[in-house]
């Protein structure tokens, strides 16, 4: 029997269709490094370059940082917010045309839609997760190299929470957003530019302005900035986030993943005839 | 659970036209309506696809939908599958279900064959296990051993096809939906894709097969459901069944022929009937390919014709006229009088393979040059010759004794370097 209900049965079909959403992760990930030299690595590099342009710039170009209180070399604090960012920004760009690129299965065969955002958001985490190991070189470098100290703290056990709330908030909106894209085309379009202006309202490569300007109430407004600022309070300065922004944002974030998995449920009998 | 699926007076309709591709679309198609000019468009855009069709199928059994395009066949596998959802009606569907509704359409191109069998099992909703469980059995199936570890969009298109349909048919679903993906490939493949479908539905399995190749739908199907513009033309046996569609469809195209509509004239000739009787001149409805057949035709004429020529042409139920035979070729016209008459064509055989034939019958007027009546492909005979051959032709032969040939002889020498 079909049904379109949201909740258990919705995610006892999620359950049974896991392996294709393996599978459909793992062709994601094989199809992005086909043909390339350097394959997988590429997962490593991007991130990699991203932070030393911004090194390069905020340091040597404009030379911002010198008056900000990072607590940690600036390359490092903008690792910490490169990846995470990149899981999200490459997720969710998966995501947007996960069903028009899947027009083939979408009309052909039937199984929960919900598998197409979120095995593109999964390839995504598989680069979310070799990005992340090389935190820990680079973290070694900079404790040998530089002054700056690292001490291993207890709160590096918080870190999967906040991982877990970013998914959540990430696969809500790339449900949303799949399902926006798959009846309007405009928004592939839109979001290109909308995830750009989003990074730098997102306190990606600078630390949150704590001057109560209007500028800094933007910025904490958005559930991204909360989540990256506790990937560095938890890995790098021993803290646990504290406070309402962070727990504001996860429930933000649980809230968009409930109300897109429901609204992605509710419309998923008619992407076949409408894509 | 008494069925395994049942479509309970389903309706599905669809729009055409009128669907906003961009955001720029939909502002201007709602200050239209605002305007009060697209609501009249919003009805007659209305198609329905499929409407109040009804059948039910019993577990491991297996039903042949067929139909001329756009009678919704392929409508009712998405709607059976659950890709489309219905708009009245309801539908109940009992097991596991597997669709083969497109072969290959979770294919990927950059993967290899191997990857492929992989992907394709889990969109058809096998696990790992199993896969990796009758990945030989699929591999041989699909007799692409050699290239397994070549990505795909190296495939011609035809070994896509294969590669699919052997992972597709390793699924061991309860119920199989299969839509015309046996057309691809080669005779040897679609012998074995059939050899499947049959074994699938020995093993308990209900199978839903849409085709236009009614001889393979006979074979497979215990049941046939015939659509025509979205509704249920005919429900039975496959052999009523394909002579219902045949009648139906050919009569679309036979009225065309001998009706002049421009001019309004009446058919002279109406065909009566054709009955096919056997030597001793009992009537046959399945004869030997060996015996002799005659092939009697009563027609009504409606004004006395000078020069009347007969053909009957017969085709093979699956598809191409084989056979046309005219009285005229023969140099053999009647000076017929109104009213009814009856004229036979005598057949010292009809000396073809097992099988379901169809016969039309066409009146000319020989000395105007028209065609003044005709008749669909209706008058089926059945062929049966016990299964002694296989082929296309059952003709009279004979063999010769056995003899031994003397060595130093060339056919011993020849045999002997073989």
């Amino acid at each position: 029997m079909h049904s379109v209900a949201c909740g258990s049965s919705a995610l006892h079909e999620l359950v049974r269709y896991r392996q294709l959403l393996v599978s459909l992760m793992w062709r994601d990930i094989r199809v992005r490094y086909k043909q390339s030299v350097l394959g997988m690595a590429w997962a490593i590099v991007m991130p990699l370059a991203m932070m030393l342009i911004f090194t390069f710039v905020f340091t040597r170009a404009v030379k911002v940082v010198g008056g900000m209180n990072l607590q940690m070399p600036y390359p490092l604090f903008a690792y910490i917010g490169l990846v995470p960012w990149a899981f999200f920004s490459t997720g969710l760009n998966g995501a947007v045309s996960s069903l028009v690129a899947n027009r083939n299965l979408v009309t052909k065969v039937y199984f929960p839609r919900e598998v197409f955002p979120l095995s593109s958001i999964g390839s995504a985490f598989a680069d979310f997760c070799v990005a992340g190991t090389v935190l820990v070189a680079l973290i070694a470098y900079f404790h040998t190299t530089t002054s700056w100290d690292f001490r291993p703290q207890p709160s590096l056990l918080f870190v999967p929470v906040v991982l877990f709330f970013q998914i959540m908030l990430t696969c809500g909106l790339g449900m949303l957003l799949a399902m926006a894209n798959l009846f309007y085309r405009d928004v592939r379009q839109l979001f290109n530019v909308l995830i750009q202006l989003w990074m730098f309202l997102t306190c990606v490569v600078y630390p949150i302005p704590n001057d109560g300007s209007f500028w800094g109430v933007v910025v904490v407004c958005n559930p991204m900035t909360p989540i990256i600022k506790a990937y560095r309070d938890c890995i790098i300065l021993g803290e646990i986030p504290h406070g309402g922004a962070f727990w504001t944002a996860c429930g933000c974030s649980a809230l968009i993943f409930f109300l897109g998995w429901y609204c992605f449920r509710k419309m998923s009998y008619r992407f076949a005839e409408c894509i | 659970m008494a069925v395994a699926v049942r479509f309970d007076h389903v309706s599905k309709k669809f729009r055409t036209g009128e669907i906003h591709d961009s955001l720029r679309d939909l502002v201007s198609f709602q200050l239209r309506r605002l305007l009060g000019k697209g609501a009249a468009q919003e009805s007659a855009s209305t198609f329905w696809a499929l409407r109040d069709v009804f059948f039910e199928v019993e577990p491991g059994k297996s039903l042949g939908i067929i139909g001329p395009n756009g009678a919704g066949k392929s409508t009712a596998l998405k709607l059976l599958s659950g890709i489309l959802r219905c708009d009245g009606g309801r539908i109940e569907v009992n097991g596991r279900l597997a669709a083969l509704i497109e072969v290959g359409a979770g294919m990927h191109g950059d993967l290899t064959g191997m990857e492929n069998i992989y992907l394709n099992g889990a969109v058809m909703g096998m696990t790992r296990r199993e896969i990796r469980q009758k990945l030989d059995d699929i591999i041989a199936f699909s007799g692409l051993e050699r290239f397994i570890d070549t990505p795909v969009k190296r495939y011609s298109t035809g070994m896509q096809a294969r590669l699919g349909f052997a992972t597709a048919a390793h699924v061991s679903p309860d119920i199989l939906l299969v839509d015309e993906v046996l057309s691809v490939g080669d005779a040897a493949f679609r012998h074995r894709c059939e050899q499947r479908m049959t074994e699938l539905v020995r093993g308990g399995t209900t199978l839903i097969f849409v085709t236009h190749n009614l001889e393979q739908m006979r074979r497979v199907c215990d049941q046939t459901l015939v659509l025509d513009h979205g509704k249920r033309a005919f429900f039975g046996t496959p052999e009523t069944a394909v002579e219902h569609y045949l009648s139906a469809t050919m009569n679309v195209q036979g009225t065309v022929g001998y009706t002049d509509h421009q001019s309004g004239h009446q058919a002279v000739a109406d065909v009566l009937g054709l009955d096919y009787l056997r030597g001793d001149g009992q009537t046959a409805v399945c004869v030997d390919p060996l015996e002799p057949v005659q092939a009697s035709v009563k027609l009504r004429l409606h004004e006395p014709v000078e020069s009347l020529a007969v053909t009957i042409n017969i085709r093979h139920m699956g598809g191409e006229l084989f056979l046309s035979m005219g009285s005229q070729s023969q140099g053999v016209t009647y000076s017929a009088p109104a009213g009814v008459c009856e004229v036979s064509l005598n057949l010292p055989a009809l000396p073809v393979a097992s099988g379901t034939y169809l016969a039309q019958v066409r009146v000319w007027d020989m000395r105007k040059s028209v065609l003044i009546g005709e008749t669909p492909y209706k008058f089926s005979i059945q062929v049966e010759d016990g299964g002694k051959t296989t082929g296309m032709l059952a003709l009279p032969h004979g063999w010769s004794d056995l003899r031994p040939v003397e060595s130093g002889m060339r056919g011993a020498v020849v045999a002997g370097a073989a």
